[in-house]
């Protein structure tokens, strides 16, 4: 389920160098400018990626997730907890993982 | 009358520039060798003007306002935002407001709707391609997004038909210019998804065995549920399928295939043999 603005937050961010060192400072000055849930807010604290993930366009994940500093490689691992959780139905992707 | 000279596509990782410097050297003697090669076969048709078939990655759109196809009908267009590109060597990048109008007014007299942006931004999805080219002279860019980030996107089968569409739009515009169409991205990768990283080469290869044999009817039934099958990222195929079409569904020659996993991309560069026939009609 795609959370609007969730998704503007990061899409704001990647636009927007300057939000995005202010973000860097203080998340929840910026945060507090967007009509975000009390969960969104926890998760974009807590670095939760499980949380996220589902919410927003991937490629706005993985640029957010860069721009504050998680590598890609602890990216990828908690994505990979998130496919565990709730495998999809795609076996040719789920077997060449394997 | 216009002609339409050449078709090429190539694989636009952001991270052949932004860790260039991190690649093993046979990489980037490769990437370099792959990018010169489509560059030498994009200068010998000497274009005047390239359409650019290429992603938007959240640079022009966001999901308040998000085009199934947009065109650039700007006398020019902006560079690329991204820092990682701040050496790219054009600031602006000039468009053909005549040649994009004339597509535009050609898909719509056809049951087509596209978004039109007379000041798009260029993003890396078409900036590297271009930079790493190294074409002798920049030609005239006509942008056509196509949002292969966010579902729901073109089927495949509306692909094929917008590569027909283009290929009409040059034969009937009445300015003699030599064009020649760029597709950009895929093939397989997966970016900001579970299976990040994870390139499907069986995919890659029996993409480019169909592309070979050429035919419409295969490509689609193959592609059409394969595509949600794979990493999200090999949405951007269907810009090659545009190329493809517009090609007249044939000619296709790979310069190379090479799955890149410091990239996360298979990456693919080819291009196109436009029939002579083709050249002559337009």
């Amino acid at each position: 389920m795609t959370d609007y603005w969730l998704s503007k937050l990061l899409f704001d961010l990647q636009s927007t160098p300057a939000l995005m060192a202010e973000y860097k400072k203080d998340r929840k000055a910026v945060m507090a400018r967007y009509t975000l849930s009390a969960e969104a807010q926890a998760a974009l604290l807590a670095d939760e990626v499980v949380f996220i993930a589902p919410r927003v366009n991937p490629y706005l994940l993985r640029f957010y997730f860069s721009a504050t500093g998680m590598k890609d490689a602890d990216l990828i691992a908690k994505l990979r907890t998130l496919q565990e959780a709730a495998p999809k139905e795609t076996p040719r992707k789920e077997a060449a993982h394997g | 009358m216009a002609s339409l000279v050449g078709c090429f596509a190539a694989s636009h990782a952001p991270l052949v520039v932004r860790d260039w410097q991190l690649l093993p050297q046979p990489v980037k003697d490769r990437f370099t060798a792959d990018y010169q090669a489509l560059g030498r076969r994009c200068a010998a048709v000497n274009p005047d003007v390239i359409i650019a078939v290429t992603p938007d990655h959240w640079v022009n759109f966001f999901i308040n306002n998000l085009p199934a196809v947009c065109l650039g009908l700007g006398e020019s267009h902006d560079g690329p935002p991204e820092p990682f590109l701040k050496d790219f060597p054009w600031q602006q990048v000039p468009g053909h407001a005549g040649l994009g109008r004339h597509i535009a007014e050609t898909a719509l007299d056809n049951e087509f709707e596209p978004s039109l942006s007379y000041q798009a931004r260029l993003d890396h999805g078409l900036c590297i391609p271009l930079w790493r080219m190294e074409l002798p002279r920049l030609p005239r860019i006509v942008p056509m997004f196509v949002n292969d980030l966010e579902p729901p996107m073109l089927s495949v089968r509306r692909c094929f038909a917008w590569g027909k569409l283009l290929a009409k739009a040059i034969a009937s515009y009445p300015e003699n210019l030599r064009v020649a169409i760029l597709a950009t991205g895929g093939l397989s990768h997966s970016i900001g998804e579970a299976t990040m990283g994870w390139i499907d080469e069986p995919f890659d290869h029996e993409t480019i065995k169909l592309l070979k044999q050429g035919d419409e009817g295969p490509l689609t039934a193959f592609l059409t549920p394969g595509l949600d099958k794979t990493g999200n990222g090999t949405h951007e195929v269907r810009n090659w399928i545009i190329a493809h079409a517009a090609a007249g569904n044939r000619g296709f020659d790979l310069i190379d295939y090479v799955p890149v996993p410091e990239v996360y991309v298979g990456c693919g560069f080819a291009s196109w043999t436009v029939a002579a026939e083709q050249k002559q009609a337009a």
